[in-house]
């Protein structure tokens, strides 16, 4: 096991992290004080270590925690899928919990629902006026790659549909799942209706008893 | 090096160290108070400097291991400036308590300044407080911490024992101390850092180099891990256990009151 000291240091920063980004976004913390003394543990299986994040005015990180409210287990590609979906469903997620699963939602929800005024960040260390240059070339740069990651999502996709005939296109695999599901309709429309004719052909056993 | 010496065992004895040096049992609260009285105003700078800051984390696992919930009493022992009781303050929120506590008058001042300036009221008591008789009644503590105070008791058994007696039922004790290092490396790599350097920053920071000294000896004569372990258990604590910290340069012992 890793020395205590390090794994300190490793949720103090994080901890730290967390309290600097929520700072610039007093309507999560409002949200985040109404949980006031509820706390939500992560196990990491692989590792064989968790983090608790205890909620109040401010969140505060540790690597113990008795009696959490909710406790998620599992590895961390599992996590980090849960953290990244927008689903609190757990079935086939890889991640067990226990405790109050309605709590987990909340934070979910309050997480979707952060927005961190990161231009503010930037205009207490260098000003308004060239804090905002800076904040507003960055956001032109975000949406410029996320304008490209979006157009590259759809060309990659066009080219394995359309030029290499790799995958199908979305309409054809509607249109075959659609068949597939009237396919398996049919085939049970017409399992009964054998069973039905059977019963009727089958001479009933009174009938076989009077003769 | 670090066992239990056996002069220290009862105040029936007539000697108990004070750093490497053997002194009559009466004097020893007297001559620690001096070097406490010293360092009082630059306690927390040489604390910072001392450690690289690092005892800022020993204090921090002390307080998630602690359990503290909103509504608890804490009693924090040899608090000196502080640092522990601040965050308990915050962790009991307004229903609980948290009592400061040192034998040591100068130290207690600079720590109820701090904790005033920061605003810290209501919910926090001031007292000076020896910890081989605390003047608190029975069962009267969630939890209970001393953090760098006990190897400056002149009597450590009758500590653990005034401190289970004020201790609820399933209430904990904490005890973090400087203890022996794991690795040998570690061990001379510590003891040149505490018996040359240590009393070098003293003298220039606080012109004081024998506090300092007395410091790293008083470390040395401090039970290691698994005495101050059987020490509690001899005192009627159970489920003890400790843990290592930085390579056991530091250790968190802890134990239930049953």
């Amino acid at each position: 096991m890793l020395d205590p000291t390090l794994l300190t240091a490793a949720s103090a920063t994080l901890e730290a992290i967390i309290n600097k980004a929520l700072q610039y976004d007093p309507a999560t913390l409002n949200t985040l004080e109404k949980h006031l003394g509820k706390s939500l543990k992560v196990e990491i299986t692989e590792l064989n270590f968790s983090l608790c994040f205890h909620f109040g005015r401010q969140i505060m990180v540790t690597n113990y925690c008795e009696e959490p409210t909710i406790e998620l287990r599992g590895s961390i590609p599992a996590l980090i899928s849960l953290a990244m979906s927008d689903s609190t469903n757990l079935a086939k997620s890889g991640v067990t919990a226990s405790g109050n699963t309605a709590f987990l939602a909340e934070i979910k929800s309050i997480a979707r629902r952060m927005e961190i005024d990161w231009e503010d960040a930037i205009n207490q260390w260098l000003g308004d006026v060239a804090g905002h240059q800076l904040a507003g070339g960055l956001r032109r740069q975000f949406d410029w790659l996320n304008d490209r990651r979006v157009n590259g999502e759809r060309l990659l996709q066009e080219f394995l549909t359309e030029e290499l005939r790799a995958t199908p296109s979305q309409p054809e695999l509607e249109t075959f799942s659609s068949t597939v599901d009237q396919l398996y309709l049919k085939t049970d429309r017409l399992s009964a209706r054998i069973q039905q004719l059977d019963a009727t052909l089958r001479p009933s056993p009174q009938a076989t008893d009077k003769e | 090096m670090t066992d239990h010496n056996p002069s220290d065992n009862h105040s029936s004895k007539k000697t108990t160290h004070f750093g490497f040096q053997e002194v009559p049992v009466t004097e020893k609260a007297g001559r620690v108070a001096d070097v406490f009285h010293s360092v009082a105003a630059k306690y927390d700078i040489m604390n910072d400097l001392m450690s690289g800051g690092i005892h800022r984390l020993w204090k921090r696992f002390t307080i998630e291991i602690s359990g503290v919930r909103a509504g608890h009493k804490v009693l924090d022992i040899a608090g000196g400036t502080g640092d522990l009781s601040y965050k308990f303050s915050q962790l009991v929120g307004p229903e609980g308590l948290v009592v400061l506590a040192d034998i040591n008058e100068s130290m207690l001042k600079v720590g109820r300044d701090k904790l005033t300036d920061k605003g810290v009221c209501g919910n926090l008591v001031v007292t000076q407080a020896d910890a081989q008789y605390l003047p608190f009644p029975d069962n009267t503590f969630d939890c209970i911490t001393i953090a760098f105070g006990l190897r400056n008791v002149t009597d450590k058994d009758i500590a653990l024992q005034s401190m289970l007696r004020v201790l609820k039922p399933g209430g904990r004790l904490l005890i973090l101390e400087f203890s022996k290092p794991r690795s040998e490396v570690l061990n001379k790599v510590y003891d040149t850092y505490s018996f040359r350097i240590l009393p070098m920053m003293g003298k220039l920071i606080t012109n004081d180099s024998e506090s300092y000294s007395y410091l790293a000896e008083s470390i040395r004569m401090h039970p290691n891990q698994d005495t101050l372990k059987s020490m509690m258990d001899a005192a009627g604590f159970v489920n003890t256990t400790y843990h290592n910290m930085t390579g056991g340069i530091v250790a968190l012992h802890k134990g239930i009151k049953p």
